[in-house]
């Protein structure tokens, strides 16, 4: 039944994006209210939360595929689908945010490697590549020698890439709100647990119900997610006390848009409370965590709440001007320094999601992505 | 009577007539005395001709750079205007705005005016992010963008602690509006002008569909197309209070050069060494 529903809701989040798909292609970016000033919008935000998954899933599918942990035996290619479709809605969120789409080929024959960009594309095409491949092996060949050597060179790399999102923000000496050296620590700890909390949904609530992993698996994994969540609760603390503290203009005034002003309720409501606080007190107690149910739906919060942080890191930073006075310099479209994202950048993002959804469960159904042990079982 | 009218026509046809022109002809116009203690030529002439003397030399020789002087800014927006009309911007694009910012408290106020172009900085944070060579620093010193080698995905545009680039979404000041019809000039007619080509970069690019510059980072040049035919930017021509000076700092006696050894010199966040090429005299 609520596979039933999940293929509506996707059907129905993917039929509202189309009409935002068509939109972008017939006229551009004209329609969105990112602009000039704010530079990016809710599509990149989106590629930093589903390439989140994308990595963590990846580290998560080595916990079967290259550490052979025993309770987690049979999980591996779920979580390499799970990485797979996330990927493909990230790059799909990403390659629609750019004004010339028909021109990415450029970043690989005329690239400029020392560009992060680039050397994201590269990478995120060389992870997916290799992703695919561990993926189609898990399935033909379990446990082939070359399944091993995928993984060990695709951990680093999920390292990789979800640094180097961290980093993208925080080369830019211009924005000192990302300019902080944990940056690119703090990504891949955001993709683990965004990892582990996709992990939590495929097996709470999509996942066999008779496997007697099961239970453990969930406690494992909603225990990883806790302790993440609480590492990045602690991220967040030591970047904004130091922030408040050292009392850079432009820093704590993207701080105080997120604590106090236009965004206090994703941050206050739908990321500390409904999207931390909440999945840590259920996800913390056996009971909770071991359910299917309690665990997929938590899981499902933990995975909303890492999208609103990552708009949170995003969309303060840049509605903070430059130079006080540019606010009122020139007027015009798409030269705001507020941000709230248009109808059509939401239906956009709603079709990504719907494809990410019906993606995620025409692989479930379709794939042989569970063992015969674990149906067995 | 006579002599004021005369007077008015002289001054009249010298201001808004334009001083360069005359200038590129050899002309020397000048509206200070033309000798005696007041004597001074325009800035206009003397840069125009510096402008000359450094096209002479090869490109990889001069170095432009930009000397605004705040003190003369009234804000008018001329350059702002300028600017616009001579690039053909489209709604939502611009090169240079001028920050305006009040100061004091009532009644002892003032207004503080920041005319803005990029900064054309010689260690410029908007280049090395740039996935595709897209954007560099050319021979000449200025930060430029190839229009065709863009993929518009705005990470120079965060780069940039200026704000100093916009991005063209392909919008255009008519498309609003009704369309006509017979003698009637709508939409169709009226935007015509909108989408002709302008010559940035010396190169013809009409507006049509998703053709470049629409979808691409676009930013001042220093109206490097005009510099190639020994036209000031049109900025700096345009500018009533002669705030706005250019020329090539890599000439010792250029008007520039004198101003950007001035002691009052100044330039915007420093701090990021980012080494801007557009000097405030505050």
């Amino acid at each position: 039944m609520l596979k039933k529903i999940t293929y509506a809701f996707g059907a129905l989040t993917l039929l509202f994006g189309l009409w935002g798909f068509y939109d972008r292609f017939a006229f551009g970016h004209q329609d969105a209210n990112y602009g000039s000033y704010v530079v990016w919008g809710l599509w990149v935000a989106m590629y930093l939360f589903f390439a989140g998954i994308a990595a963590g899933g990846f580290m998560i599918a080595t916990l079967d595929l290259l550490f052979d942990i025993p309770a987690f035996k049979g999980t591996g290619k779920i979580a390499l689908w799970g990485s797979l479709v996330s990927l493909a809605a990230a790059l799909l969120s990403i390659w629609l945010d750019l004004g010339h789409l028909e021109r990415i080929w450029k970043v690989y024959l005329q690239g400029n490697p020392s560009s992060l960009l680039f050397q994201m594309v590269w990478g995120y095409t060389l992870f997916g590549l290799l992703t695919l491949a561990a993926l189609i092996l898990e399935i033909r060949k379990p446990g082939s020698r070359a399944l091993k050597i995928i993984m060990w060179i695709g951990l680093p790399l999920s390292l990789f890439i979800s640094g180097a999102v961290g980093a993208l923000l925080g080369v830019n000496a211009s924005r000192p709100f990302w300019h902080i050296g944990l940056f690119p620590v703090q990504f891949p700890v955001f993709s683990l647990a965004s990892g582990a909390a996709m992990m939590l949904v495929a097996l709470g609530l999509f996942g066999s119900r008779d496997d007697p992993h099961r239970p453990q698996q969930l406690w494992t994994l909603s225990l990883m997610t806790v302790i993440l969540m609480v590492v990045k609760l602690y991220f967040i603390w030591a970047d904004y006390s130091q922030s408040m503290y050292g009392n850079v203009p432009m820093n704590v005034e993207a701080i105080r848009r997120i604590l106090f002003g236009p965004y206090w309720w994703a941050f206050w409501i739908a990321q500390l409370l409904i999207g931390s606080l909440i999945p840590i007190f259920f996800l913390s107690q056996p009971k909770f965590a071991k359910h299917n149910g309690w665990a997929g739906w938590m899981g499902l919060l933990v995975l909303m709440g890492y999208a609103f942080a990552r708009g949170l890191i995003i969309f303060p930073a840049l509605t903070v001007p430059e130079l006080g006075a540019l606010t009122s310099a020139f007027s015009g479209p798409h030269l705001s320094f507020d941000y709230f994202p248009s109808l059509m950048e939401w239906a956009v993002t709603s079709g990504t999601i719907g494809i990410a959804v019906l993606g995620f469960l025409l692989g479930s159904d379709f794939l042989p992505l569970v063992t015969k042990s674990q149906k067995e079982a | 009577m006579t002599n004021e009218a005369s007077l008015v026509e002289k001054y009249a046809s010298e201001v808004f007539a334009g001083l360069v022109a005359p200038a590129a002809r050899g002309l020397k116009i000048s509206l200070a005395p033309a000798d005696g203690p007041l004597a001074k030529e325009d800035a206009l002439v003397r840069m125009t001709a510096e402008l000359k003397r450094a096209l002479e030399k090869p490109a990889s020789e001069r170095h432009w750079v930009m000397v605004i002087d705040l003190r003369k800014c009234v804000g008018c927006n001329a350059c702002t205007v300028a600017c616009v009309a001579e690039n053909k911007l489209p709604p939502g694009v611009v090169y240079r705005p001028v920050l305006a910012e009040e100061l004091g408290t009532y009644p002892r106020v003032t207004m503080k005016f920041l005319p803005k172009p990029c900064m054309q900085c010689d260690n410029p944070p908007c280049t090395p992010v740039c996935p595709v060579n897209a954007t560099y620093k050319n021979e000449e010193g200025v930060v430029v963008v190839d229009y065709d080698q863009c993929i518009g995905c705005r990470a120079c545009m965060a780069a940039c602690p200026y704000a100093s680039r916009t991005f063209d979404f392909g919008l255009t000041y008519t498309q609003a509006t009704p369309d006509g019809f017979d003698f009637v000039l709508g939409q169709s007619n009226a935007g015509d002008y909108e989408r002709i080509a302008n010559v940035e970069y010396g190169e013809n690019r009409a507006r049509k569909g998703n053709a470049s510059p629409i979808g691409n980072v676009r930013k001042c040049h220093f109206c490097l197309h005009r510099i190639k035919d020994g036209m000031l930017p049109a900025c700096t021509t345009t500018c009533i209070g002669r705030a706005t000076h250019f020329g090539d700092a890599n000439d010792p006696d250029s008007l520039v050069s004198e101003l950007v050894a001035s002691s009052n010199v100044m330039r915007l966040k420093e701090e990021l060494g980012t080494e801007p090429r557009v000097y405030y005299l505050a």
